[in-house]
Protein backbone atom coordinates (compact mmCIF):
# COMPACT_ATOMS: atom_id res chain seq x y z
CA UNK A 1 0.00 0.00 0.00
CA UNK A 2 1.50 3.22 -1.09
CA UNK A 3 -0.79 5.15 0.41
CA UNK A 4 0.03 4.90 3.86
CA UNK A 5 3.65 5.88 3.11
CA UNK A 6 3.18 9.07 1.10
CA UNK A 7 0.92 9.67 4.30
CA UNK A 8 3.64 9.47 6.49
CA UNK A 9 6.12 11.44 4.01
CA UNK A 10 3.31 14.41 3.94
CA UNK A 11 3.43 16.72 6.57
CA UNK A 12 0.95 19.04 5.33
CA UNK A 13 -1.48 16.53 5.33
CA UNK A 14 -1.61 17.17 9.55
CA UNK A 15 -2.70 20.63 8.69
CA UNK A 16 -5.91 20.21 6.97
CA UNK A 17 -7.15 17.13 7.95
CA UNK A 18 -6.15 17.49 11.83
CA UNK A 19 -6.67 13.67 13.63
CA UNK A 20 -8.02 11.77 11.00
CA UNK A 21 -4.69 10.31 9.47
CA UNK A 22 -4.01 8.39 11.86
CA UNK A 23 -7.42 6.83 11.52
CA UNK A 24 -7.30 6.46 7.58
CA UNK A 25 -3.71 4.85 8.33
CA UNK A 26 -5.09 2.26 9.98
CA UNK A 27 -8.00 1.24 7.47
CA UNK A 28 -5.76 1.19 4.99
CA UNK A 29 -3.74 -1.10 6.95
CA UNK A 30 -6.76 -3.08 7.97
CA UNK A 31 -6.86 -6.55 7.01
CA UNK A 32 -10.52 -7.19 6.24
CA UNK A 33 -9.85 -3.97 3.97
CA UNK A 34 -7.23 -4.84 2.09
CA UNK A 35 -9.16 -7.69 1.18
CA UNK A 36 -11.94 -6.17 0.73
CA UNK A 37 -10.12 -3.43 -1.75
CA UNK A 38 -8.37 -6.63 -3.20
CA UNK A 39 -11.80 -8.27 -4.55
CA UNK A 40 -13.69 -4.84 -5.54
CA UNK A 41 -10.91 -3.97 -7.35
CA UNK A 42 -9.37 -6.51 -9.69
CA UNK A 43 -10.55 -5.06 -12.69
CA UNK A 44 -12.64 -1.74 -13.97
CA UNK A 45 -14.92 -3.63 -15.12
CA UNK A 46 -15.94 -5.44 -11.50
CA UNK A 47 -15.32 -1.75 -9.79
CA UNK A 48 -18.13 -1.31 -12.05
CA UNK A 49 -20.48 -3.89 -12.09
CA UNK A 50 -20.29 -3.69 -7.75
CA UNK A 51 -20.69 0.07 -8.24
CA UNK A 52 -24.06 -0.90 -10.61
CA UNK A 53 -25.27 -3.95 -9.13
CA UNK A 54 -27.21 -1.98 -5.88
CA UNK A 55 -28.62 0.97 -8.22
CA UNK A 56 -30.22 -1.23 -10.74
CA UNK A 57 -31.63 -3.66 -8.53
CA UNK A 58 -32.94 -0.91 -6.36
CA UNK A 59 -34.65 1.14 -9.18
CA UNK A 60 -35.79 -2.24 -10.78
CA UNK A 61 -37.61 -3.62 -7.31
CA UNK A 62 -38.34 -0.27 -5.91
CA UNK A 63 -39.23 2.79 -8.34
CA UNK A 64 -40.00 0.44 -10.93
CA UNK A 65 -41.74 -2.68 -9.02
CA UNK A 66 -44.85 -0.47 -7.21
CA UNK A 67 -45.42 0.46 -10.44
CA UNK A 68 -45.71 -3.01 -12.66
CA UNK A 69 -46.90 -4.72 -9.61
CA UNK A 70 -50.32 -2.01 -9.88
CA UNK A 71 -50.93 -2.68 -13.60
CA UNK A 72 -50.59 -6.20 -12.75
CA UNK A 73 -53.24 -6.37 -10.12
CA UNK A 74 -55.22 -3.62 -12.34
CA UNK A 75 -55.61 -6.71 -15.13
CA UNK A 76 -56.85 -9.52 -12.37
CA UNK A 77 -60.12 -10.30 -11.61
CA UNK A 78 -59.51 -10.58 -8.07
CA UNK A 79 -57.05 -9.62 -5.49
CA UNK A 80 -55.50 -10.59 -3.00
CA UNK A 81 -55.66 -14.01 -4.66
CA UNK A 82 -57.62 -16.40 -2.46
CA UNK A 83 -55.30 -19.47 -2.11
CA UNK A 84 -56.41 -22.42 -4.02
CA UNK A 85 -58.05 -20.65 -6.79
CA UNK A 86 -56.95 -19.44 -10.17
CA UNK A 87 -56.93 -15.95 -10.82
CA UNK A 88 -58.09 -15.19 -14.31
CA UNK A 89 -56.62 -11.65 -16.60
CA UNK A 90 -59.23 -9.97 -17.74
CA UNK A 91 -60.17 -5.91 -18.87
CA UNK A 92 -63.14 -5.91 -16.77
CA UNK A 93 -61.78 -3.29 -14.19
CA UNK A 94 -61.06 -0.74 -17.48
CA UNK A 95 -64.23 -1.81 -18.81
CA UNK A 96 -66.26 -0.45 -15.46
CA UNK A 97 -64.49 3.24 -16.19
CA UNK A 98 -66.21 3.27 -19.33
CA UNK A 99 -69.36 1.94 -18.19
CA UNK A 100 -70.40 4.50 -15.70
CA UNK A 101 -70.64 8.58 -15.79
CA UNK A 102 -69.98 8.90 -12.16
CA UNK A 103 -66.55 7.43 -12.69
CA UNK A 104 -65.66 9.12 -16.04
CA UNK A 105 -67.16 12.36 -14.93
CA UNK A 106 -64.37 13.17 -12.24
CA UNK A 107 -62.03 11.92 -14.24
CA UNK A 108 -62.64 14.76 -16.90
CA UNK A 109 -63.03 16.88 -14.14
CA UNK A 110 -59.43 16.40 -13.07
CA UNK A 111 -57.85 16.86 -15.66
CA UNK A 112 -59.18 19.87 -16.42
CA UNK A 113 -59.10 21.87 -13.30
CA UNK A 114 -55.55 20.48 -13.35
CA UNK A 115 -54.97 22.08 -16.64
CA UNK A 116 -56.72 25.58 -15.17
CA UNK A 117 -54.66 25.21 -11.66
CA UNK A 118 -51.55 24.71 -14.18
CA UNK A 119 -52.41 27.66 -16.31
CA UNK A 120 -53.73 30.00 -13.30
CA UNK A 121 -50.42 29.12 -11.44
CA UNK A 122 -48.12 30.42 -14.74
CA UNK A 123 -49.86 33.58 -15.18
CA UNK A 124 -49.37 34.37 -10.93
CA UNK A 125 -45.94 33.17 -11.48
CA UNK A 126 -44.23 34.32 -14.63
CA UNK A 127 -44.12 38.13 -13.60
CA UNK A 128 -42.93 37.40 -10.21
CA UNK A 129 -40.00 34.73 -11.62
CA UNK A 130 -39.33 37.98 -14.21
CA UNK A 131 -39.25 40.13 -11.56
CA UNK A 132 -36.47 38.40 -8.92
CA UNK A 133 -34.45 37.35 -12.41
CA UNK A 134 -34.75 40.81 -13.67
CA UNK A 135 -35.26 43.88 -11.77
CA UNK A 136 -33.76 42.47 -8.53
CA UNK A 137 -30.02 42.83 -7.50
CA UNK A 138 -28.42 39.84 -7.00
CA UNK A 139 -28.01 40.44 -3.08
CA UNK A 140 -31.94 41.10 -2.17
CA UNK A 141 -32.59 38.04 -5.26
CA UNK A 142 -31.52 35.08 -2.63
CA UNK A 143 -33.62 36.87 0.20
CA UNK A 144 -36.86 37.40 -1.67
CA UNK A 145 -36.92 33.69 -2.85
CA UNK A 146 -36.37 33.09 0.53
CA UNK A 147 -39.43 34.77 1.82
CA UNK A 148 -41.27 32.90 -0.75
CA UNK A 149 -39.66 29.42 -0.14
CA UNK A 150 -40.56 30.08 4.00
CA UNK A 151 -44.14 28.48 3.78
CA UNK A 152 -43.27 26.27 0.88
CA UNK A 153 -41.53 24.15 3.89
CA UNK A 154 -44.90 24.04 5.50
CA UNK A 155 -47.10 20.63 4.98
CA UNK A 156 -50.24 20.08 2.05
CA UNK A 157 -52.69 19.53 5.46
CA UNK A 158 -51.89 22.61 6.92
CA UNK A 159 -51.68 24.76 4.23
CA UNK A 160 -54.95 23.43 3.25
CA UNK A 161 -55.88 24.15 6.57
CA UNK A 162 -54.84 27.81 6.60
CA UNK A 163 -57.18 27.95 3.22
CA UNK A 164 -60.03 26.98 4.75
CA UNK A 165 -59.87 29.20 7.58
CA UNK A 166 -59.36 32.44 5.05
CA UNK A 167 -61.98 31.32 2.59
CA UNK A 168 -65.12 30.29 5.18
CA UNK A 169 -67.70 32.37 5.65
CA UNK A 170 -66.75 34.26 8.92
CA UNK A 171 -63.08 33.74 7.49
CA UNK A 172 -61.12 37.11 6.70
CA UNK A 173 -61.51 37.90 3.59
CA UNK A 174 -65.52 37.79 3.99
CA UNK A 175 -64.58 40.11 7.05
CA UNK A 176 -62.34 42.07 4.76
CA UNK A 177 -65.65 42.34 2.00
CA UNK A 178 -68.09 43.19 4.70
CA UNK A 179 -65.73 46.23 6.27
CA UNK A 180 -65.35 47.69 2.90
CA UNK A 181 -68.86 47.25 2.44
CA UNK A 182 -69.12 45.42 -0.80
CA UNK A 183 -71.50 42.67 0.37
CA UNK A 184 -73.94 42.71 3.04
CA UNK A 185 -74.16 38.55 3.62
CA UNK A 186 -71.04 36.64 2.90
CA UNK A 187 -70.03 34.76 -0.03
CA UNK A 188 -70.00 30.72 0.19
CA UNK A 189 -65.66 30.39 -1.00
CA UNK A 190 -65.46 27.18 0.50
CA UNK A 191 -66.43 23.77 -1.40
CA UNK A 192 -66.50 24.85 -4.65
CA UNK A 193 -64.11 24.63 -7.23
CA UNK A 194 -62.46 28.03 -6.71
CA UNK A 195 -61.59 26.86 -3.18
CA UNK A 196 -60.26 24.21 -4.29
CA UNK A 197 -57.86 26.19 -7.03
CA UNK A 198 -56.60 28.79 -4.28
CA UNK A 199 -55.51 25.68 -2.23
CA UNK A 200 -54.06 23.69 -5.07
CA UNK A 201 -52.46 27.02 -6.63
CA UNK A 202 -50.86 27.91 -3.35
CA UNK A 203 -49.59 24.25 -2.82
CA UNK A 204 -47.91 23.96 -5.96
CA UNK A 205 -46.83 27.99 -7.32
CA UNK A 206 -42.90 27.05 -5.96
CA UNK A 207 -42.79 24.05 -8.06
CA UNK A 208 -43.61 26.77 -11.03
CA UNK A 209 -41.43 29.63 -9.98
CA UNK A 210 -38.51 27.66 -9.46
CA UNK A 211 -38.26 26.71 -13.02
CA UNK A 212 -39.11 30.18 -14.36
CA UNK A 213 -36.27 31.46 -12.14
CA UNK A 214 -34.27 29.38 -13.32
CA UNK A 215 -34.89 29.74 -17.01
CA UNK A 216 -35.13 33.46 -16.70
CA UNK A 217 -31.62 34.04 -14.92
CA UNK A 218 -29.91 32.47 -17.71
CA UNK A 219 -31.12 34.58 -20.18
CA UNK A 220 -28.32 37.43 -21.01
CA UNK A 221 -29.64 40.92 -20.55
CA UNK A 222 -27.66 41.41 -23.41
CA UNK A 223 -30.57 40.03 -25.85
CA UNK A 224 -32.92 42.22 -24.59
CA UNK A 225 -30.83 44.93 -25.74
CA UNK A 226 -29.97 44.29 -28.80
CA UNK A 227 -33.46 43.68 -29.90
CA UNK A 228 -34.37 47.47 -27.95
CA UNK A 229 -31.20 48.42 -30.25
CA UNK A 230 -32.69 47.22 -33.41
CA UNK A 231 -36.19 48.94 -32.73
CA UNK A 232 -38.09 46.79 -30.53
CA UNK A 233 -40.74 47.84 -27.85
CA UNK A 234 -41.31 46.53 -24.92
CA UNK A 235 -43.94 44.33 -25.66
CA UNK A 236 -42.47 43.17 -28.79
CA UNK A 237 -38.87 42.12 -26.99
CA UNK A 238 -41.21 40.28 -24.68
CA UNK A 239 -43.03 38.38 -27.23
CA UNK A 240 -40.46 38.02 -29.26
CA UNK A 241 -37.17 37.47 -27.38
CA UNK A 242 -37.64 36.35 -23.12
CA UNK A 243 -40.88 34.31 -23.93
CA UNK A 244 -39.78 32.19 -26.62
CA UNK A 245 -35.88 31.73 -24.75
CA UNK A 246 -38.05 30.88 -21.50
CA UNK A 247 -40.45 28.60 -22.97
CA UNK A 248 -38.40 25.44 -21.87
CA UNK A 249 -38.45 26.78 -18.31
CA UNK A 250 -42.62 27.32 -18.95
CA UNK A 251 -42.40 23.67 -20.38
CA UNK A 252 -41.01 21.92 -17.18
CA UNK A 253 -42.36 23.92 -15.02
CA UNK A 254 -46.08 23.40 -16.27
CA UNK A 255 -45.47 19.48 -16.72
CA UNK A 256 -44.50 19.16 -13.22
CA UNK A 257 -47.12 20.96 -11.47
CA UNK A 258 -49.76 19.31 -14.24
CA UNK A 259 -48.80 16.00 -12.64
CA UNK A 260 -48.62 16.87 -8.93
CA UNK A 261 -52.29 19.26 -9.64
CA UNK A 262 -53.74 15.78 -10.51
CA UNK A 263 -52.07 13.51 -7.42
CA UNK A 264 -54.11 15.98 -4.68
CA UNK A 265 -56.12 13.47 -2.58
CA UNK A 266 -56.67 15.40 0.92
CA UNK A 267 -56.84 19.23 -0.71
CA UNK A 268 -59.86 18.36 -2.86
CA UNK A 269 -61.60 16.31 0.33
CA UNK A 270 -61.04 19.45 2.33
CA UNK A 271 -61.87 21.94 0.13
CA UNK A 272 -63.59 20.51 -2.30
CA UNK A 273 -67.89 19.95 -2.55
CA UNK A 274 -69.72 17.28 -4.17
CA UNK A 275 -69.67 18.82 -7.28
CA UNK A 276 -65.88 19.00 -7.17
CA UNK A 277 -65.20 15.37 -6.77
CA UNK A 278 -62.11 14.73 -8.35
CA UNK A 279 -60.93 11.03 -9.46
CA UNK A 280 -58.25 10.89 -6.36
CA UNK A 281 -61.53 10.68 -4.39
CA UNK A 282 -62.84 7.83 -6.65
CA UNK A 283 -59.77 5.74 -6.64
CA UNK A 284 -59.28 6.39 -3.08
CA UNK A 285 -62.65 5.11 -2.45
CA UNK A 286 -61.87 1.70 -3.69
CA UNK A 287 -59.31 1.27 -1.39
CA UNK A 288 -61.50 2.20 1.78
CA UNK A 289 -63.85 -0.58 1.51
CA UNK A 290 -62.69 -4.58 1.75
CA UNK A 291 -60.17 -6.11 -0.77
CA UNK A 292 -61.89 -6.97 -3.60
CA UNK A 293 -62.37 -3.73 -4.98
CA UNK A 294 -58.04 -3.11 -5.48
CA UNK A 295 -57.85 -4.11 -8.79
CA UNK A 296 -60.40 -1.73 -10.15
CA UNK A 297 -58.66 0.86 -8.09
CA UNK A 298 -55.61 -0.26 -9.71
CA UNK A 299 -57.08 -0.11 -12.96
CA UNK A 300 -58.24 3.41 -12.28
CA UNK A 301 -54.74 4.78 -11.12
CA UNK A 302 -53.61 3.33 -14.56
CA UNK A 303 -56.09 4.81 -16.30
CA UNK A 304 -55.43 8.16 -14.57
CA UNK A 305 -51.60 7.91 -14.71
CA UNK A 306 -52.02 7.38 -18.31
CA UNK A 307 -54.34 10.33 -19.01
CA UNK A 308 -51.72 12.79 -17.39
CA UNK A 309 -48.54 11.31 -19.19
CA UNK A 310 -50.63 11.79 -22.22
CA UNK A 311 -51.65 14.95 -21.93
CA UNK A 312 -48.52 15.84 -20.71
CA UNK A 313 -46.59 14.25 -23.47
CA UNK A 314 -48.52 16.28 -25.97
CA UNK A 315 -47.78 19.38 -24.64
CA UNK A 316 -44.38 19.04 -24.05
CA UNK A 317 -44.57 18.11 -28.41
CA UNK A 318 -46.28 21.23 -28.99
CA UNK A 319 -43.63 23.39 -26.67
CA UNK A 320 -41.07 22.02 -28.57
CA UNK A 321 -42.77 22.78 -31.95
CA UNK A 322 -43.25 26.12 -30.97
CA UNK A 323 -39.67 26.32 -29.70
CA UNK A 324 -38.19 25.06 -33.38
CA UNK A 325 -41.06 27.56 -35.18
CA UNK A 326 -39.99 30.24 -32.96
CA UNK A 327 -35.90 30.22 -33.99
CA UNK A 328 -36.34 28.89 -37.44
CA UNK B 1 -42.71 53.24 -19.24
CA UNK B 2 -40.00 50.91 -17.67
CA UNK B 3 -40.01 52.47 -13.98
CA UNK B 4 -44.14 51.69 -14.55
CA UNK B 5 -43.14 48.32 -15.69
CA UNK B 6 -40.76 48.02 -12.36
CA UNK B 7 -43.44 48.51 -10.14
CA UNK B 8 -46.13 46.37 -11.64
CA UNK B 9 -43.96 43.40 -11.16
CA UNK B 10 -43.02 44.51 -7.62
CA UNK B 11 -46.62 43.97 -6.89
CA UNK B 12 -47.10 41.18 -8.20
CA UNK B 13 -44.30 39.78 -5.90
CA UNK B 14 -45.67 41.36 -3.23
CA UNK B 15 -48.90 40.00 -3.85
CA UNK B 16 -47.57 36.59 -3.70
CA UNK B 17 -46.07 36.76 -1.03
CA UNK B 18 -49.26 37.90 1.09
CA UNK B 19 -51.39 35.31 -0.80
CA UNK B 20 -48.40 32.43 0.22
CA UNK B 21 -48.27 34.31 4.49
CA UNK B 22 -51.87 35.67 5.08
CA UNK B 23 -53.53 31.84 5.34
CA UNK B 24 -50.83 30.74 7.85
CA UNK B 25 -50.57 34.03 9.92
CA UNK B 26 -54.42 33.57 10.16
CA UNK B 27 -54.30 30.51 11.25
CA UNK B 28 -51.35 31.12 13.82
CA UNK B 29 -53.73 34.04 15.17
CA UNK B 30 -57.09 32.09 15.34
CA UNK B 31 -55.11 29.58 17.48
CA UNK B 32 -55.00 32.12 20.45
CA UNK B 33 -58.44 33.12 19.93
CA UNK B 34 -60.46 32.79 23.49
CA UNK B 35 -63.56 30.67 21.68
CA UNK B 36 -64.28 27.29 20.17
CA UNK B 37 -64.97 28.90 17.36
CA UNK B 38 -62.59 29.92 14.27
CA UNK B 39 -63.17 33.27 12.54
CA UNK B 40 -63.82 36.70 13.26
CA UNK B 41 -64.32 38.77 14.92
CA UNK B 42 -61.76 38.15 17.79
CA UNK B 43 -62.80 39.45 21.16
CA UNK B 44 -60.22 37.97 24.11
CA UNK B 45 -56.79 36.01 23.64
CA UNK B 46 -55.89 32.72 25.15
CA UNK B 47 -53.13 30.02 25.46
CA UNK B 48 -55.48 27.41 26.56
CA UNK B 49 -55.64 25.66 23.01
CA UNK B 50 -51.53 25.27 23.53
CA UNK B 51 -52.04 24.05 26.85
CA UNK B 52 -54.65 21.47 26.01
CA UNK B 53 -52.59 20.22 22.86
CA UNK B 54 -48.97 20.05 24.41
CA UNK B 55 -50.42 17.71 27.64
CA UNK B 56 -52.48 15.37 25.13
CA UNK B 57 -50.37 12.33 25.05
CA UNK B 58 -51.33 11.42 21.87
CA UNK B 59 -50.47 14.44 19.95
CA UNK B 60 -47.22 14.65 21.71
CA UNK B 61 -46.84 10.46 20.63
CA UNK B 62 -47.60 11.19 17.39
CA UNK B 63 -45.24 14.60 17.10
CA UNK B 64 -42.48 12.02 18.00
CA UNK B 65 -43.67 9.14 15.96
CA UNK B 66 -43.79 11.25 12.50
CA UNK B 67 -40.54 12.64 13.46
CA UNK B 68 -38.96 8.99 13.96
CA UNK B 69 -40.32 7.83 10.51
CA UNK B 70 -39.03 11.14 9.02
CA UNK B 71 -35.11 10.34 10.40
CA UNK B 72 -35.04 6.38 9.33
CA UNK B 73 -36.63 7.27 5.88
CA UNK B 74 -34.49 10.03 5.44
CA UNK B 75 -31.08 7.85 6.44
CA UNK B 76 -32.05 5.45 3.77
CA UNK B 77 -32.81 8.35 1.19
CA UNK B 78 -29.75 9.88 1.40
CA UNK B 79 -27.90 6.48 1.48
CA UNK B 80 -29.75 5.07 -1.96
CA UNK B 81 -29.85 8.35 -3.43
CA UNK B 82 -25.62 9.26 -3.27
CA UNK B 83 -24.90 5.52 -4.58
CA UNK B 84 -27.20 6.40 -7.36
CA UNK B 85 -25.58 9.72 -8.12
CA UNK B 86 -22.43 8.91 -7.86
CA UNK B 87 -22.71 6.23 -10.73
CA UNK B 88 -24.96 8.48 -12.95
CA UNK B 89 -23.04 11.36 -12.88
CA UNK B 90 -20.05 11.82 -15.12
CA UNK B 91 -20.28 8.21 -16.50
CA UNK B 92 -21.34 7.48 -19.85
CA UNK B 93 -22.53 3.33 -19.76
CA UNK B 94 -25.22 1.41 -21.38
CA UNK B 95 -29.07 2.00 -20.25
CA UNK B 96 -27.85 5.26 -18.34
CA UNK B 97 -30.70 7.15 -19.78
CA UNK B 98 -32.89 4.85 -18.56
CA UNK B 99 -31.52 4.33 -15.62
CA UNK B 100 -31.77 8.00 -15.55
CA UNK B 101 -36.02 8.09 -15.89
CA UNK B 102 -36.03 5.68 -13.39
CA UNK B 103 -34.61 7.02 -11.01
CA UNK B 104 -36.62 10.57 -11.18
CA UNK B 105 -40.34 8.45 -11.78
CA UNK B 106 -41.29 8.04 -8.00
CA UNK B 107 -41.03 12.28 -7.32
CA UNK B 108 -43.00 12.55 -11.11
CA UNK B 109 -45.66 10.07 -10.12
CA UNK B 110 -48.70 11.70 -8.71
CA UNK B 111 -49.74 11.54 -5.15
CA UNK B 112 -52.34 9.59 -4.98
CA UNK B 113 -51.12 6.70 -7.70
CA UNK B 114 -47.83 6.76 -5.72
CA UNK B 115 -50.01 6.01 -2.82
CA UNK B 116 -51.84 3.35 -4.39
CA UNK B 117 -49.06 1.75 -6.13
CA UNK B 118 -47.19 1.37 -2.68
CA UNK B 119 -50.19 0.28 -0.92
CA UNK B 120 -50.69 -2.56 -3.38
CA UNK B 121 -46.75 -3.46 -3.57
CA UNK B 122 -46.82 -3.30 0.65
CA UNK B 123 -49.25 -5.95 0.72
CA UNK B 124 -47.75 -7.60 -2.18
CA UNK B 125 -44.57 -8.05 -0.42
CA UNK B 126 -46.18 -9.43 2.98
CA UNK B 127 -45.49 -5.66 4.67
CA UNK B 128 -48.16 -4.64 7.09
CA UNK B 129 -49.44 -1.18 6.65
CA UNK B 130 -47.91 1.07 9.67
CA UNK B 131 -44.40 2.03 10.77
CA UNK B 132 -42.59 -0.36 8.62
CA UNK B 133 -44.48 0.72 5.38
CA UNK B 134 -44.68 4.25 5.82
CA UNK B 135 -40.72 4.58 6.54
CA UNK B 136 -40.23 2.30 2.90
CA UNK B 137 -42.79 4.47 1.08
CA UNK B 138 -41.54 7.61 2.28
CA UNK B 139 -37.65 6.47 1.55
CA UNK B 140 -38.22 5.19 -1.75
CA UNK B 141 -40.46 8.11 -2.66
CA UNK B 142 -37.58 10.79 -1.31
CA UNK B 143 -34.42 9.08 -3.00
CA UNK B 144 -34.96 10.91 -6.47
CA UNK B 145 -34.62 14.10 -4.78
CA UNK B 146 -31.18 13.34 -3.47
CA UNK B 147 -30.12 11.77 -6.02
CA UNK B 148 -30.72 15.56 -8.01
CA UNK B 149 -29.12 17.43 -5.28
CA UNK B 150 -25.93 15.32 -5.51
CA UNK B 151 -25.48 14.92 -8.87
CA UNK B 152 -25.73 18.68 -9.35
CA UNK B 153 -22.83 18.94 -6.66
CA UNK B 154 -21.01 16.38 -8.00
CA UNK B 155 -20.83 17.58 -11.35
CA UNK B 156 -19.03 20.67 -10.13
CA UNK B 157 -16.01 18.46 -8.83
CA UNK B 158 -12.94 18.81 -10.65
CA UNK B 159 -12.04 15.09 -11.98
CA UNK B 160 -8.13 16.58 -10.86
CA UNK B 161 -8.63 16.34 -7.13
CA UNK B 162 -9.30 13.10 -7.26
CA UNK B 163 -7.03 12.11 -10.20
CA UNK B 164 -4.32 13.62 -7.24
CA UNK B 165 -5.96 11.21 -5.03
CA UNK B 166 -5.30 8.29 -7.22
CA UNK B 167 -1.71 9.65 -7.65
CA UNK B 168 -0.79 10.20 -4.33
CA UNK B 169 -1.64 6.40 -4.28
CA UNK B 170 -5.54 6.16 -2.48
CA UNK B 171 -7.23 3.31 -4.04
CA UNK B 172 -11.02 4.29 -5.42
CA UNK B 173 -12.28 3.77 -2.37
CA UNK B 174 -10.38 6.10 -0.18
CA UNK B 175 -10.20 8.27 -3.09
CA UNK B 176 -14.30 8.19 -2.74
CA UNK B 177 -13.80 8.73 1.23
CA UNK B 178 -11.73 11.43 1.81
CA UNK B 179 -12.22 13.52 -1.57
CA UNK B 180 -15.57 12.99 -3.11
CA UNK B 181 -17.62 12.86 0.28
CA UNK B 182 -16.60 15.56 1.85
CA UNK B 183 -17.25 17.47 -1.27
CA UNK B 184 -20.63 16.64 -0.89
CA UNK B 185 -21.47 16.82 2.53
CA UNK B 186 -23.12 20.69 2.10
CA UNK B 187 -25.11 18.69 -1.18
CA UNK B 188 -25.95 15.32 1.16
CA UNK B 189 -27.18 17.74 4.21
CA UNK B 190 -28.98 19.81 2.02
CA UNK B 191 -31.12 17.03 0.38
CA UNK B 192 -31.35 15.41 3.69
CA UNK B 193 -33.27 18.29 5.19
CA UNK B 194 -35.33 18.35 2.36
CA UNK B 195 -36.15 14.86 3.12
CA UNK B 196 -37.09 15.12 6.60
CA UNK B 197 -39.63 18.10 5.60
CA UNK B 198 -41.16 15.99 2.37
CA UNK B 199 -41.49 12.80 4.75
CA UNK B 200 -42.58 14.69 8.09
CA UNK B 201 -45.46 16.64 5.42
CA UNK B 202 -46.07 13.74 3.68
CA UNK B 203 -50.03 13.09 4.21
CA UNK B 204 -51.22 10.58 0.69
CA UNK B 205 -48.19 8.00 1.64
CA UNK B 206 -49.01 7.95 5.61
CA UNK B 207 -52.64 8.11 4.82
CA UNK B 208 -52.57 5.08 2.99
CA UNK B 209 -49.56 3.17 4.22
CA UNK B 210 -50.32 3.94 7.81
CA UNK B 211 -51.83 1.46 10.25
CA UNK B 212 -53.85 2.88 13.14
CA UNK B 213 -51.47 5.21 14.49
CA UNK B 214 -51.53 8.36 12.58
CA UNK B 215 -48.50 10.88 11.59
CA UNK B 216 -49.35 14.16 12.07
CA UNK B 217 -50.53 14.97 9.15
CA UNK B 218 -52.93 12.39 9.13
CA UNK B 219 -54.20 13.15 12.48
CA UNK B 220 -54.43 16.66 11.63
CA UNK B 221 -56.84 15.37 8.81
CA UNK B 222 -58.99 13.18 10.63
CA UNK B 223 -59.32 15.99 12.99
CA UNK B 224 -60.20 18.47 10.40
CA UNK B 225 -63.24 15.79 8.76
CA UNK B 226 -64.79 16.31 12.48
CA UNK B 227 -64.95 20.35 11.88
CA UNK B 228 -62.25 23.09 12.68
CA UNK B 229 -61.46 23.61 16.24
CA UNK B 230 -59.04 25.89 17.67
CA UNK B 231 -56.71 22.78 18.70
CA UNK B 232 -55.63 21.70 15.45
CA UNK B 233 -54.54 25.44 15.08
CA UNK B 234 -52.61 24.69 17.84
CA UNK B 235 -51.19 21.60 16.36
CA UNK B 236 -50.35 22.81 12.74
CA UNK B 237 -48.82 26.15 14.08
CA UNK B 238 -46.53 23.91 16.56
CA UNK B 239 -45.81 21.84 13.27
CA UNK B 240 -45.17 24.89 11.20
CA UNK B 241 -43.04 26.32 13.44
CA UNK B 242 -40.82 23.27 13.62
CA UNK B 243 -40.60 22.92 9.69
CA UNK B 244 -39.84 26.19 9.00
CA UNK B 245 -37.95 26.72 11.40
CA UNK B 246 -35.57 23.35 10.22
CA UNK B 247 -36.18 24.93 6.62
CA UNK B 248 -34.84 27.98 7.30
CA UNK B 249 -31.59 26.79 9.34
CA UNK B 250 -30.95 24.33 6.66
CA UNK B 251 -30.72 27.33 4.09
CA UNK B 252 -28.27 29.54 6.07
CA UNK B 253 -26.13 25.93 6.35
CA UNK B 254 -25.93 25.29 2.78
CA UNK B 255 -25.20 28.87 1.57
CA UNK B 256 -22.53 29.10 4.60
CA UNK B 257 -21.52 25.99 2.84
CA UNK B 258 -21.33 27.36 -0.23
CA UNK B 259 -19.66 30.47 0.28
CA UNK B 260 -16.77 28.73 1.95
CA UNK B 261 -16.25 26.51 -1.01
CA UNK B 262 -16.23 29.37 -3.63
CA UNK B 263 -13.31 30.89 -1.87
Amino acid sequence: MTYDASVQKDGDDSTTSGGSRPFWGRVVNWRPYQGLVAIVTVSPRRQFFILVAFPVLWLLTQHLGPMLQMLHVSLLDAYPVAPGTAHTFTFDNYMRFLGDRIFWQPFFRTLTFAAVFTFCTLIITYPVAYFLARHVSRKNRMLMLLLLLIPFWVGEIVRTYAIMILLGNTGAVNQVLKWVGLIDRPIPFMYTSFSMGVGIVYLTALYMLLPLYSALEKLPKSYNEAAADLGAGAWTRFRRVTLPLTLEGISSGCTLVFLISTGFYATPVLLGGPSTTVFAETIAGFFHVAGDEWPTGAAFAVIMFAGALAITGVFQRLMKALRKGDTA
Amino acid sequence: MNRGNRVALACCYWALVVYVFVPLILMIVMGFKDSKFIGFPIQSWTLDWYAGVFSDAEVLYTFGYSVLIAVLSTLISVIVGTWIAVLLEGRKFWGRAVMFGLMVLPALVPGIISAIAFRIYARWLGIEPGIGAIIWAHAVHNVPFVSLVVMARLSTLPKSQIEAARDLGADALIAFMRVTLPYLVPAILGASVFCLLLSFDDFVRSFFLGGYEPTLPVLIFAMLRSGMSPEINAIATAALVLTAAIGIWAERFTRQNSKESQV
